[in-house]
């Protein structure tokens, strides 16, 4: 509970008062498969409307990449009742704001907005998602901004540049291969039919899983989703995904020119999907690994060496077999191989003596911290129960994950350690400004 | 992503939803208590119960503009009184700290230097001894500082590889001129380079005392036992003589006419820019009203300068307008940034949308609209423990109190088509523009002369006056 209320507010305060559990999220699924998850909480006088859709640059192929992304941005251009500009200008005229995220794997819209107006927000996707207009001459204009978007990123992170190389040369054949902003080329020749396609096919309350959070009641959603969402039908099935990566059987290496004052190192690792039982183990190594400044590599490259001025592992949730990767800036006129030994024997010392207890200990500790964080508010509440449903196949999973973190061995370590971060199941990238020698 | 940054505006600004449950409702900012130690410290705590956790947010008057000619000295403090303290070294320090999924981060900004922390509540005794010891007690450790600065120049050099990362503080440089408030906070590699354990310790003695700093701690304990607790954990700070911040009084110089900053980068592909002028500081009165009409200009997605230069023309991903407040003073500016070959086209458009919010005003629709937008968007800002923290510690470094968020949405409402007029005729500049534009300087260093004088310097090079 965040503000003083007086009145009726009181009471909902002592309810919100609480921690979220899992049987706080209450559920229901529309007749045409659209699922819903839903949380009252009357701490602020605002809710969310967060809608995950099951489509992201894991479903283009080469010609159409970069489409999912375009395509959330083209979301927002126009309907049949709301039409260009409308849905941003109802939105805000009723106090809303709103953005939306593409990844590899999904595309998530997030609409933040005072709780008096849910009604509107529900007509407003209501509109698009049932009968969203795909202008040509709004198209062109878009795609301006996306390859503004693009080249902006690349402009002002080198972090960018390199992740893609290492990414591309990683996955050879699955559709992790290519960046979600997609290849210029491509994003300069999306066809109409194209974006005709990808809305029938994707965009079907069948592929979606919507989650709110805030002052709304259980049961003023489910009469809106009703009323609103239950007339769009369900659609087909999406086309599987049935590209697998194959193994990886020796060490790949790429290297990219951009003017930068040190060189950036990247090495990334194939390990597996957020479903996989080592996902708990993976995620803990990479805390003890790099997250704050006793953890293992930052102590080692950056306090105790100094050879690097930072490093960070990411480990991401994701649909399909994913990469681990470790990243560190260069110090002044050190070499990148000199980092990237270090890591390896840091690796390897966990491969052989694991990690002490203290330090499996301090990595849960912060991993229930994080999940206070995550629950804190009503945004993070929605964001969370929503990536835990989607790519972990339950919302409830969120709420099992610090016991799941804390089941979690040091012979776990040792054993994802030895099992992933092989020679011949990495890839190596090194950004820098000079490459000719 | 649809858009780059969740468009903020001013800071410190609250609202409550005008929601049909709730508009009967009085919205008020939570009970908060403050007091004042016999060492002049203030302290803030509230309550906050809805995660086990606490959140602690200082501030001591240690920011840039008392670095004086070692600019970077204020930032160094801060980061280095991390480095370890009389009863911890670095390393032991950090452990305890990440051991029990704690945090600590203190920095220096434009005016002040602070301090976050956030752990849980049953740490609460432990980290209040810790944030004292780094607070009071700070080792300043040589070999520690040698590394840190050794960081910090390489930053330095690598923010020269993002134009976004260095054009605000090209912009202070540009707008200050030679008062306090261009002091640029990270320092330049020249001014970072001769730096000293010695200095820090200097700088901490003078500047890190009780009086005229606070702290203020939000979340789940009980606050008498607080209360109780950190007036014996912070009794034992010494008192010192009060800082005194003549120097951000003095009067800042006006520009006398438009002028371009161009700031070559040879290899950039796009062109990042900003148009400024002189702003406003944060205890102005039309404070709420500013941020209304800025809304309405470059403050939301459907604002003037996105709608015209993303909406209509595709000429960038964004384009927004913001007025950054400090204590005597402010600066506004219209940011965006496009393709190298799209630079004229983007700057006139800006300049075109400045010139139609003088021309045209706004109307009674779309102020309705951005006072609505306002006042929804409020509530999210000060939902957790750390924001109200943090918020706290504005209130007291701004002197302002709860009657401004109180009586924030009375204010918005307040704001009449008339007043609107005028907020834009006072506040909002229409010549003697400030141009900072961030790219590949042969192909553009031509258009740029058209709107001013200009002067050039390289990226690559030390920011000075200009």
């Amino acid at each position: 509970m965040k503000k003083i209320w007086t009145g009726l507010l009181l009471l909902c305060a002592s309810v919100a008062q609480a921690q979220l559990k899992a049987d706080e999220v209450q559920s229901f699924t529309l007749a045409n498969g659209m699922k819903f998850l839903v949380v009252e909480d009357f701490s602020i006088p605002n809710a969310n409307m967060y809608l995950f859709y099951r489509v992201g640059s894991r479903n283009e192929y080469q010609g159409i990449t970069g489409l999912s992304h375009f395509f959330e941005h083209m979301m927002f251009n126009g309907a049949k009742k709301y039409g260009p500009k409308m849905f941003d200008r109802t939105m805000e005229f009723n106090g809303g704001a709103n953005n939306a995220y593409t990844r590899e794997d999904v595309t998530v819209y997030t609409n933040w907005f005072p709780a008096s107006a849910t009604e509107v927000i529900f007509d407003l996707e209501a509109d698009r998602i049932s009968s969203l207009t795909i202008d040509p001459k709004v198209v062109e204009s878009e795609r301006g901004v996306v390859i503004s978007e693009r080249s902006t990123g690349l402009e002002n992170s080198p972090y960018r540049v390199l992740f893609e190389a290492v990414q591309g040369q990683a996955f050879a054949e699955h559709p992790y291969h290519w960046p979600v902003i997609g290849y210029l080329d491509d994003m300069k020749n999306w066809k109409q039919e194209d974006l005709e396609r990808y809305f029938k096919t994707y965009y079907a309350p069948n592929n979606c899983v919507v989650v709110m959070s805030g002052a709304v009641k259980f049961a003023d959603v489910k009469a809106m989703a009703e009323k609103y969402l239950g007339p769009i039908p369900a659609q087909p099935a999406p086309p599987a995904v049935h590209i697998k990566e194959p193994k990886q059987t020796g060490e790949k290496r790429i290297t990219v020119q951009k003017q930068v004052a040190n060189p950036y190192l990247s090495i990334a690792w194939h390990t597996p999907e957020a479903k996989h039982p080592d996902y708990y183990a993976l995620s803990l190594l990479s805390d003890l690994l790099t997250q704050g400044q006793s953890s293992r590599l930052y102590s080692l490259l950056v306090d105790q060496k100094q050879l690097a001025t930072s490093v960070f592992a990411r480990y991401e949730e994701s649909f399909d077999p994913t990469l681990f990767s470790i990243t560190a800036t260069a110090s002044r006129g050190v070499k990148t191989e000199d980092i990237e030994k270090e890591i390896y024997a840091a690796l390897e010392s966990i491969k052989k003596e694991g990690v002490t207890e203290r330090e499996l200990e301090k990595v849960k500790n912060a991993k229930l911290i994080e999940f206070y964080r995550q629950i804190e508010t009503i945004n993070g509440k929605s964001n969370n129960i929503g990536t835990y449903e989607v790519f972990f196949g339950d919302y409830k999973k969120l709420f099992d994950a610090p016991s799941l973190y804390n089941k979690v061995t040091i012979e776990d370590i040792k054993r994802v350690a030895a099992e992933y971060f092989t020679k011949p199941n990495r890839t190596v990238g090194v950004l820098a400004a000079k490459v000719d020698d | 992503m649809k858009q780059l940054f969740n468009i903020l505006f001013l800071t410190t600004v609250l609202a409550m939803s005008a929601t049909t449950v709730l508009q009967a409702q009085n919205f008020k900012l939570p009970a908060y208590q403050k007091f004042t130690l016999k060492n002049g410290l203030t302290v803030y705590l509230m309550e906050q119960k809805e995660v086990p956790m606490i959140s602690v947010s200082a501030i001591f008057p240690a920011g840039a503009i008392f670095d004086g000619e070692k600019a970077g000295l204020a930032s160094l403090t801060a980061a280095a009184l991390q480095h370890g303290t009389a009863s911890y070294s670095k390393q032991e320090l950090d452990q305890q700290i990440d051991f029990i999924g704690a945090s600590i981060n203190s920095y220096a900004n434009k005016e002040y230097a602070g301090l976050s922390s956030s752990f849980a509540s049953k740490d609460m005794e432990k980290m209040l001894a810790i944030l004292n010891e780094v607070l009071t007690a700070p080792r300043f450790d040589t070999a520690e500082f040698a590394k840190e600065k050794k960081r910090a120049l390489i930053r330095l050099e690598q923010q020269k590889e993002s134009p976004r990362s260095v054009i605000g503080s090209y912009f202070d440089k540009f707008l200050y001129g030679e008062h306090v408030y261009g002091n640029i906070v990270s320092g330049t590699p020249a001014s970072v380079q001769p730096l000293s354990v010695a200095d820090i310790r200097a700088f901490y003695a003078s500047h890190y005392i009780p009086n005229g700093s606070a702290i203020a701690i939000a979340g789940d304990f009980d606050a008498k036992q607080m209360k109780a607790l950190v007036t014996k954990a912070f009794a034992g700070w010494k008192k010192g003589p009060a800082v005194s911040d003549a120097n951000a009084k003095s009067a800042i110089a006006k520009p006398s006419g438009n002028r371009v900053l161009l700031v070559n980068k040879n290899d950039a592909r796009e062109t990042t820019f900003y148009i400024g002028a002189p702003g406003i500081s944060r205890n102005n009165p039309d404070y709420i009203a500013i941020d209304v009409i800025n809304t309405l200009l470059g403050g939301r997605f459907t604002s003037m300068l996105n709608d015209e230069l993303r909406v209509n023309s595709g000429l960038t991903y964004g384009a927004r307008s913001s007025f950054s407040t400090l204590k005597y003073g402010g600066g506004f500016a219209i940011s965006t940034f496009t393709a190298t070959e799209n630079t004229e086209a983007a700057i006139d458009k800006s300049l075109e949308v400045l010139n139609r919010l003088h021309a045209q005003g706004v109307t009674e629709e779309s102020l309705t609209s951005a006072k609505n937008y306002v006042k929804g968007q409020f509530p999210p800002d000060f939902e957790t423990s750390r924001q109200l923290a943090s918020l706290m510690t504005q209130m007291f470094w701004y002197g302002f109190n709860e009657s401004f968020i109180n009586n924030f949405q009375a204010n918005v409402d307040g704001l009449t088509l008339e007043k609107a007029r005028q907020i834009i005729q006072t506040y909002f500049p229409k010549d003697k523009l400030q141009f900072i534009l961030v790219g590949k300087s042969e192909e553009i260093k031509k258009l740029a002369e058209k709107y001013g004088p200009v002067t050039e310097v390289q990226i690559t090079g030390e920011k000075k006056a200009f």
